[in-house]
């Protein structure tokens, strides 16, 4: 596993495995070479195993990838080894390594899409992963953290059946398949149209912002924690932290739609946009309104569009089922 | 036994017969005024129910199900209604809705009438040359929703490429957002407009006809 631009939560998540244990999996299920968070080596050791996988094992071993790609001073932001003098930047070895591997998984939303290191403005210009390696595919398992079933999972999958079916971010459907809110036990608050005024409520969690609705993950049927619980079941939204653009899109968690940034820094509420646009039309409408009845506008326009014939018609009604005919003597004006 | 309506023919006579001044002509056909009523009413489906999924009113707890089934067949409805026009503008040859230079050209001109800075628009197609832009961005913008809409409907099983191309399902409904504030911005002028300029255009929209002046004597 190589970090770049992470907060190592990914490990952390995936430590929390139950079952099988992390233990169980470092000792009798997979062969886990390199990894920051777990080597016991350090230095050009530990770095050593890394590049004897590499030259050894070529299109055998799979690179996990937990962190965002940072390109900012052509990656030289992140540093994550240092090789014959020289240092090594996360984009560089990602892509060495990435090549010749089997697979590659980004675990992660960071290392998936970007993630908060990519949010705005964006001083690294931070993405994910698949786009340093655009030759080939890269399995994304993201959230913030991935769950660590979503990564064992994928791992196993790999390891025993080869590529799962992806969808279309590239994430294992097994997985991401389905939205949160096709499987929310509160959807049927949200079908009735009942929803939680306030976080912690027990109803649909729409209108403080939801973003179940957007995000496809399995946390309903999974839950976290060793499947105690999850976001939506102690009353707090789901934030959409397994899709692209989170967290700018899916920001500010309360609410559903994004803030829109402007230059300069700040951010103004898509609804406060629509009600200044709705508020300008409105206010422009009844302005000209005014002005044109003031200038006698309105009143002319009408007169000119409607015409007086120059004598009117009238119209008998001559048979009960409905048949109408211009009367002969009708009269002159 | 077959009964005519016998109320149009001799009612148009006598309007041919120089009751009125100037010529009455057909302004908008039949199919015109199909498109025109049928897409207003499922526009107004669409856009309610639309805002209604996007937050639900305090006061009106109505099924989401429900809502989401109007939403869906009023779309389905106006695209109908949309289709109908273009085939009708195809085999017709009609290009009213397609702005056209002349139309940029004119529109400061007629942005300085709407400004009070002239006392009359300048010369116009069908369509002058703000109806004109407006028109065809809302059909564009109705085209493009329509598009995002189903592919959000489909939930990736069809038109990948658009959640692709637009970075996810947040971006896609914020564009739908936007493309609704739009159009809520933008109808209240239109119907502002059509019943403050000349009402005779109105209600071509329903009888079809309209009269044309005569020619100005020089
Ligand atoms: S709480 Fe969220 S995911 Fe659950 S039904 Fe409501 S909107 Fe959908
Ligand atoms: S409930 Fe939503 S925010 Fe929470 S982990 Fe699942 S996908 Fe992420």
């Amino acid at each position: 596993m190589i970090e770049t631009g992470t907060c190592t939560g990914d490990s952390i998540s995936f430590d929390n495995i139950w079952t099988p244990t992390f233990s169980d999996i470092l000792s009798n299920i997979l062969d886990w070479r390199y990894d920051w968070s777990m080597n016991q080596a350090q230095g050009s050791a530990a770095y050593q195993v890394l590049l004897d996988t590499y030259s050894k094992l070529p299109n055998e071993y799979i690179l996990i990838v937990q962190g965002s790609m940072i390109h900012s001073d052509s990656g030289h932001y992140d540093h994550v080894a240092y090789e014959q003098g020289k240092l090594i930047t996360g984009i560089d070895l990602v892509r060495r390594i990435g090549l010749k591997a089997k697979y590659v998984v980004a675990i992660g939303s960071c290392a998936a899409f970007g993630g908060p290191v990519a949010g705005y403005p964006n001083p690294t210009r931070s993405t994910g992963v698949q786009d340093v390696l655009p030759e080939r595919r890269v399995i994304n398992v993201s959230g913030c953290p991935a769950h660590p079933d979503w990564i064992m999972g994928t791992l196993l999958h790999l390891a025993l059946y080869g590529e799962p079916e992806l969808e279309k971010y590239g994430r294992p459907k097994m997985f991401y398949g389905e939205t949160i809110h096709n499987r929310c036990p509160r959807r049927y608050y949200y079908d009735q149209g009942i929803f939680a005024t306030d976080i912690g409520q027990k109803e649909c969690l729409y209108r403080v912002g939801c973003k179940g609705p957007v995000t496809y993950a399995d946390c309903p049927i999974r839950r976290w924690n060793d499947r105690l619980n999850w976001p939506i079941g102690c009353n707090t939204p789901c934030i959409g932290c397994t899709e692209p653009g989170y967290p700018d899109l899916m920001s500010p968690f309360t609410v559903h739609s994004p803030d829109i940034p402007l230059p300069g820094g700040t951010k103004i509420a898509t609804d406060s946009v629509a009600l200044g646009v709705l508020g300008f039309t409105s206010a422009a409408i009844i302005g000209h309104a005014a002005a044109s009845l003031y200038k006698g506008r309105i009143q002319r326009n009408l007169l000119k569009s409607t015409v007086r014939g120059k004598h009117r018609f009238s119209l008998t009604k001559v048979k009960t089922f409905h048949t109408y005919r211009v009367k002969k003597n009708a009269k002159k004006e | 036994m077959k009964k005519k309506n016998n109320l149009r023919k001799p009612f148009f006579e006598e309007l041919q017969q120089g009751n009125v001044e100037g010529e009455i002509i057909l302004f908008q056909p039949l199919w015109v005024r199909i498109f025109h009523w049928g897409f207003a009413l499922s526009l107004t489906g669409i856009l309610l129910s639309g805002l209604e999924l996007h937050k639900p009113a305090k006061f009106f707890a109505v099924s989401y199900g429900d809502m989401f089934k109007i939403h869906v067949i009023s779309s389905w409805f106006a695209l109908g209604f949309v289709a109908l026009r273009c085939a009708d503008a195809i085999l017709r040859r009609d290009q009213s809705l397609i702005p056209k230079l002349r139309d940029l050209k004119l529109f400061p001109k007629l942005l300085a009438y709407y400004l009070f800075l002239r006392t009359a628009p300048p010369p116009n197609r069908k369509y002058n040359g703000g109806q004109s832009l407006v028109y065809s961005s809302w059909l564009l913008l109705f085209l493009i929703a329509s598009l995002l809409g189903l592919s959000s409907y489909w939930q990736g099983e069809h038109l990948i490429w658009v959640w692709r191309l637009v970075g996810g399902f947040q971006r896609l409904r914020w564009i739908k957002f936007m493309i609704t504030i739009y159009f809520l911005a933008t109808i209240p002028l239109h119907i502002y407009l059509s019943m403050t300029e000349n009402l005779s255009h109105l209600q071509a929209m329903v009888s079809g006809y309209e009269r044309k002046p005569p020619p100005k004597k020089s």
